[in-house]
């Protein structure tokens, strides 16, 4: 898994708690608090999308596979665990029944589910963006 | 003992004369090695210097002796390359892999994330940064320092390589499954470029943030050499145009020049040519090689304990921002854009 939000939090406080060597103070530094904002602040947008993103991703992934007459993993069928963790588990499992049935439409050529797919993997990337606004230059 | 004392014994040492350290500071960027900057005293007189330290983790594992040799390679050769001074590979008095080479002062490299990235040097400093690339595609390989270091495919498996070596890092490093950079790698598989036309020395991290520029429109330092190698001439100039570093404008890569523009001063100071269908090839190339990076830099986080909020924010923020990158070229590609 990438890192969660949590994870991403809880290594903010241990990148700043941790004291630094005084040749690491400075721009270094400075550098290392602003990467830490802008973690906290892109963490605000997962903590209110990242479910919505994911439970949409596990449903997609389900009927694309039902699509494609391709089994939905025992371990998949649905989510029971809704924390972004357990969420985390049924995509994993989905995005692997996922890659094979994509591996297996190229290798027939089916171009509408292909095409399926692939618009698919856009709203996906679309679902889990996060936001940069830009940061002022110096 | 503190790393100022390392670096004075070292320093001491190796030139035979007793050297002092100062305004010994460690810089943000080059993420694949510690970087610090200090100034060296010896006979009272002073020179600024930069010490390149391999890290406990890392967002890329690279080859520091291939760096070294590639800054030998370009300094001094009509491009703005810092001179590459000493390389300890065992570590010596450092403890750790380092090289040191001098300081180029006055500029500064600029952040993916600051708008607007040149203001209105944007153009000149476009003209440089491609043109620079292009000379650096026309150089010989075989008669330069790198050559020493780093193999020379056969011309028709410079892309088999690649993907190879980066594919490899994606199996080694996937935490999740990533299905998007999946379906990528396959189309690059199914559709493999012609054969380089030349083989090229690759910079292998060409982009906005890792060159320094004065300013006023000049840039004055190429860096972070430290994923150089021997390849397709093309492989570079996907990378740098590649959309990551364009600060999501549509009509100027790299925040600089349009892209036509862009690939007519390439060819122009190269004296080579893009070929579109290769150059497509290489550029999904380019959005596959930063997947398998922030795929890395992601594991690399979480085996680090978390302590590096740059491996982190590269295999979240970044890594997002790449799927939906290759996810539009694929699109793209297969006219649903």
């Amino acid at each position: 898994m990438t890192p969660t939000v949590s994870e991403l939090l809880l290594g903010n406080f241990i990148a700043l708690m941790e004291p630094p060597p005084p040749e690491a103070l400075g721009d270094f530094m400075a550098g290392k608090v602003a990467v830490t904002g802008m973690i906290a602040m892109l963490a605000a947008q997962e903590a209110e999308r990242g479910a919505e993103a994911r439970l949409w991703e596990n449903a997609a992934i389900r009927d694309l596979l039902t699509q494609g007459g391709a089994a939905i993993p025992d371990d998949a069928a649905t989510e029971t665990d809704f924390s972004i963790g357990g969420l985390d588990r049924v995509n994993a499992s989905l995005r692997r029944a996922l890659i094979a049935l994509h591996t297996a439409v190229e290798e027939t050529g089916d171009r509408t589910l292909d095409h399926a797919i692939l618009r698919f993997y856009v709203k996906s990337a679309d679902m889990r963006r996060l936001d940069m606004p830009p940061m002022p230059g110096t | 003992m503190s790393l100022q004392d390392q670096l004075e014994a070292y320093l001491t040492r190796t030139g035979g004369k007793p050297a002092r350290v100062h305004d010994l500071y460690r810089i943000p960027g080059g993420a694949s090695r510690e970087t610090y900057k200090f100034d060296i005293e010896v006979d009272g007189a002073r020179r600024g210097m930069i010490l390149r330290r391999d890290p406990t983790g890392s967002l890329i594992d690279t080859d520091r002796r291939v760096e070294f040799l590639a800054f030998r390679s370009f300094f001094d050769k009509g491009l703005p390359v810092p001179e590459a001074l000493a390389l300890e590979e065992e570590g010596a008095e450092l403890e750790r892999p380092f090289f040191i080479m001098g300081r180029i002062d006055g500029g500064k490299a600029q952040s993916p994330f600051t708008l607007p990235p040149y203001g209105e040097h944007a153009a000149t400093i476009g003209e440089q940064f491609f043109s620079h690339l292009g000379k650096i595609a026309a150089a010989d390989p075989a008669s330069l320092p790198i050559s020493e270091a780093a193999p020379s495919p056969a011309l028709d498996a410079c892309w088999s390589k690649e993907l190879d070596y980066w594919e490899g890092v994606i199996d080694e490093d996937e935490e999740h499954p990533q299905m998007i950079v999946r379906a990528a790698i396959r189309r690059l598989r199914r559709n493999p470029p012609p054969p380089a036309q030349k083989l090229s020395v690759v910079h292998g991290d060409y982009r906005t943030g890792n060159f320094m520029h004065d300013g006023n429109g000049k840039i004055i330092a190429l860096l972070d050499w430290e994923m150089a190698h021997i390849g397709d001439p093309l492989e570079d100039l996907g990378w740098a145009i590649e959309p990551l570093w364009s600060y999501r404008e549509a009509d100027r890569v790299s925040g600089m020049v349009p892209r036509e523009k862009a690939i007519a001063l390439w060819e122009a100071a190269s004296g080579l040519s893009v070929d579109p269908a290769a150059f497509a090839w290489w550029e999904l190339f380019a959005s596959v090689k930063g997947a398998a990076i922030w795929i890395s830099s992601a594991k690399e986080y979480r085996a680090g304990g978390m302590k590096d909020p740059v491996l982190g924010l590269s295999g979240w923020y970044t890594a997002r921002r790449q799927d939906e990158i290759l996810a539009g070229v694929l699109a793209k590609l297969e006219g649903l854009a």
